[in-house]
């Protein structure tokens, strides 16, 4: 490999150790933080808006609570909350996508007028109305979040399944009497999964800015410390105090921002024709 | 020959600056009553401009600007001439008769007279939330001639001085709004014809309303103000940016939000006043629901009480404004008693009470659970729940915030009597028959909110209450009203947390902004732009 090579090889791929880097942050904090700073997110430890730096390496908030403490338990949440409501959406959105994509004709319609009644509500104002009816738990939350996301998801299944549903093996399997549970699950799914992986992990981006949007529009569960929470609770106080909102608002920005570039990452890993076209440059 | 001189300079100075001062006098006088200017405020939008028929400051503030009553209150809750030139009560206390000022009349020019508030009072009394609360003991209403109205009584009925005043009789013409359709629909409520110094001009959902000056409003010389316009900022900063800049000049009850008023109060041109609320009595508490197990045990609540430091969310949450409530009365009502008993903060008395319940710790370190519920909508509400949840915590009580995504599922909430502690904002108005007694009452454990939800039931505080009902002096009647809030100190039925301070922000261009006991719910004909000519 040349110089030239090498460094074009780097930067390529820059974006994708500064997503590693990042997501590895988070998931360090989220596990690893609780043993390395101890304490309560909603004990008051401090003064009001005690700036960071002092006793306390980000600060208090209005109510003189542990900023850091905050992220901490926070990034348990949001990854919680993220993971979750990407689950649910992989359930409904493959389920869904699966069938309609294999089965085509009549179902197929009766699925995809559905799937399109979800794509044209605005999802953050499905999840909203949702939360407000159900009142805003935790659960929830994730169950709202999840229910209003997945039209996508379904969509981008089924057009895999398309594809792949008259490839000479399904059509062999078929021929050879295999089942439609069997065919889907295990000729056509492995195959449809990259661009669903891919997805995948950006859902859990988009999940965790949905209970960040919904905390700070006061939709949070007031007995559960998110980053959400902390920005929505705080942002009143903007004038005079910023850390209490810049600093969950950095951890999500890097939490998000790490989803996506590691997303990225994935898509050119997993798709051949990119990695056949890198090789090639 | 200089010395005999100097005098002569002095007499001559001295006469010069007496003569300046007589001058100035009427000169001061004149500006005082320049006509002109328009007010501009920023308030929550009403659903309609009646005040007769519905309780709530976005309806009162402009509707006392469109409806007089028939009397005002000065800053030491003493009625004063208004719509009602005089007074008398008889000596048995059961009848009170008003004279109206003659040539008074309506915005559309008709007179004023004893039978419109006639129809006033009983349409209040029918419609409005406190109206039965207001006028039990009214039996009668006489009309001997246009300009005298009689109120006949079936007992003493010394509150009632407090509820003739506009924002809770508002005079309404009965030409226009009693033609029999539904009050509570009627097309008037969105167009009043009024008795007030401001008429209507024009109300625009979502933007503004505009009042204007009525030219023959029976006060002579007033209104000053050419218009009082509220315009419908919902956005706190536009709202906060409007304030500092001048393009509106009041905002009254925080609507400028408590976070911002120390910024505000460094502002030379504006100004801020906590006084004016003294009616209004507004209370922050804690309600508990006596069915459950444990808070019907009274040594609970008062470990509770203990657990709270309530100097520490006055200070941190409300950044100082208001004051540390400990009784059911604000300490602004000359019924307060300020001998109540008062628990201090302190774990260790919190934690020996809970012992003493029965109520050991478990191996985890809890005694038992608790939801605690809080009216939606402020932060302040919110942050002041996760205090007492951290506090219960250090007590062994496991407490679970339970937020209501909007004011219905809360106020249904209580209504149905399901919770175990909640949040709530609750007014004391101007008399404790009209809005501390209902809390307290065994007759009103109803299922509907701002009723006795706790179930408190306790004879001998119904006896109490109505007794200081019918008592004539106010002497008589504070003993009473002090016994009261002995036993309700001692049972606690309620925490009470604080006195809320409320505050009014003005633009120092305008002076007269009421401050009597109740503030920007009394007319704005005393408001005066101090640029006018």
């Amino acid at each position: 490999m040349s110089l030239g090579r090498r460094l074009r090889w780097v930067r390529a791929n820059l974006a994708a150790c500064l997503g590693l880097v990042l997501l590895a942050g988070v998931l360090g904090l989220a596990t690893l933080g609780p043993v390395l700073h101890r304490g309560d997110p909603w004990e008051r430890v401090g003064r009001r808006f005690e700036t960071p730096g002092g006793r306390f390496a980000l600060g208090t908030d209005h109510q003189g609570r542990d900023v850091l403490a905050g992220i901490v338990v926070g990034a348990r949440t949001s990854l919680l909350v993220g993971v979750a409501a990407a689950a649910i959406i992989l359930v409904i959105g493959v389920t869904v996508g699966a069938v309609a994509g294999y089965h085509g004709g009549r179902l197929d319609e009766v699925l995809m007028r559905v799937t399109e009644f979800f794509q044209i509500l605005p999802a953050f104002l499905f999840a909203m109305v949702l939360v407000a009816i159900f009142s805003p738990r935790i659960a929830v939350i994730v169950l709202a979040i999840g229910v209003s996301n997945w039209a996508g998801t379904a969509r981008l299944v089924r057009a895999e399944f398309l594809s792949l549903r008259e490839r000479d093996y399904v059509v062999a399997a078929r021929a050879l009497g295999v089942g439609d549970a069997r065919i889907i699950r295990r000729e056509i799914l492995p195959n449809a999964l990259p661009p669903v992986i891919v997805n995948g992990s950006l859902t859990v981006g988009v999940a965790i800015l949905f209970e960040t949007g919904l905390s700070f529009l006061g939709l949070a569960d007031p007995n559960v410390m998110s980053w959400g929470y902390m920005i929505g609770s705080s942002r009143i106080y903007l004038r005079d105090a910023w850390w209490p909102v810049t600093f969950p608002g950095l951890a999500i920005a890097g939490s998000v921002i790490g989803l996506s570039l590691f997303g990225d990452w994935l898509n050119d890993v997993l798709n051949p024709r990119l990695k056949e076209r890198r090789q090639t440059a | 020959m200089r010395a005999p001189h100097r005098p002569r300079l002095a007499a001559v100075a001295v006469a010069v600056l007496a003569l300046a001062s007589i001058l100035a006098l009427p000169v001061t006088e004149a500006a005082a009553q320049a006509r002109g200017g328009t007010l501009k405020m920023s308030y929550p939008e009403p659903t309609h401009l009646n005040p007769a028929i519905v309780s709530g400051t976005p309806t009162g503030i402009p509707g006392v600007q469109l409806f007089a009553g028939l009397v005002l209150h000065d800053d030491k809750f003493q009625p004063q001439p208004y719509l009602a030139e005089r007074w008398t009560i008889s000596p048995d206390g059961r009848t009170y008769t008003f004279h109206l000022v003659k040539n008074a009349t309506f915005h559309d020019g008709k007179p004023i007279t004893s039978e419109d508030v006639k129809f006033s009072i009983e349409t209040v009394k029918a419609n409005h939330p406190f109206g039965v609360a207001m006028h039990r003991a009214l039996e009668a209403v006489e009309t001997p001639n246009p300009s005298t109205v009689v109120f006949r009584m079936s007992h003493p009925n010394p509150s009632f001085m407090s509820v003739v005043a506009p924002i809770l009789l508002p005079v309404l013409p009965k030409h226009v709004y009693g033609t029999g359709d539904d009050i509570k629909k009627h097309p008037a409520n969105q167009k009043p014809v009024g008795s007030g110094p401001f008429k209507f001009v024009e109300w625009q959902p979502g933007r503004h309303l505009i009042l204007e000056r009525f030219d023959k409003f029976f006060k002579p010389g007033r209104p000053y103000l050419d218009r009082v316009i509220f315009e419908y900022i919902t956005d706190p900063a536009a709202r906060l940016a409007a304030i500092e800049t001048g393009a509106i000049h009041l905002l009254p009850y925080n609507y400028v939000g408590v976070g911002n008023l120390k910024r505000v109060e460094q502002l030379a041109h504006l100004g801020v006043t906590t006084k004016g609320y003294e009616a209004i009595g507004p209370l922050f508490w804690l309600e508990i629901n006596l069915r459950k197990k444990e808070l019907s045990d009274v040594r609970v609540r008062q470990a509770l009480n203990h657990a709270l430091d309530k100097q520490l969310i006055l200070k941190d949450i409300f950044l100082g404004y208001g004051k540390v409530a400990d009784g059911p009365l604000v300490s602004a009502s000359p019924f307060y008693n300020p001998k109540i008993r008062r628990y201090e903060y302190s774990l260790d008395k919190a934690n020996k009470l809970l012992d003493e319940a029965g109520y050991k710790r478990g191996a985890d370190g809890t005694r038992f659970k608790l939801v605690l519920d809080f009216i939606p909508g402020t932060a302040d509400t919110q942050s002041v729940g996760e205090y007492i949840r951290e506090q219960a915590k250090k007590v062994g009580i496991d407490m679970t915030l339970r937020a209501s995504p909007d004011f219905p599922t809360w106020a249904g909430r209580m209504g149905r009597w399901e919770f175990d502690l909640s949040l709530d904002a609750v007014f004391n108005w101007p008399d404790p028959v009209v809005g501390v007694e209902r809390t307290y009452i065994s007759s009103n454990i109803k299922q509907a909110v701002w009723t006795n939800v706790m179930g408190y039931n306790n004879p001998k505080v119904d006896e109490l209450f109505a007794q200081a009902q019918r008592e004539q002096t106010l002497e008589k009647r504070r003993a009473i009203y002090h016994q009261v809030q002995d036993v309700l100190t001692a049972e606690l039925p309620i925490i009470w947390l604080s006195e809320i301070g409320y505050t009014t922000v003005w633009n120092k261009d305008y002076d007269g902004i009421p401050t009597n006991i109740w503030g920007t719910m009394s007319p704005f004909d005393t408001v005066h732009w101090k640029k006018a000519k």
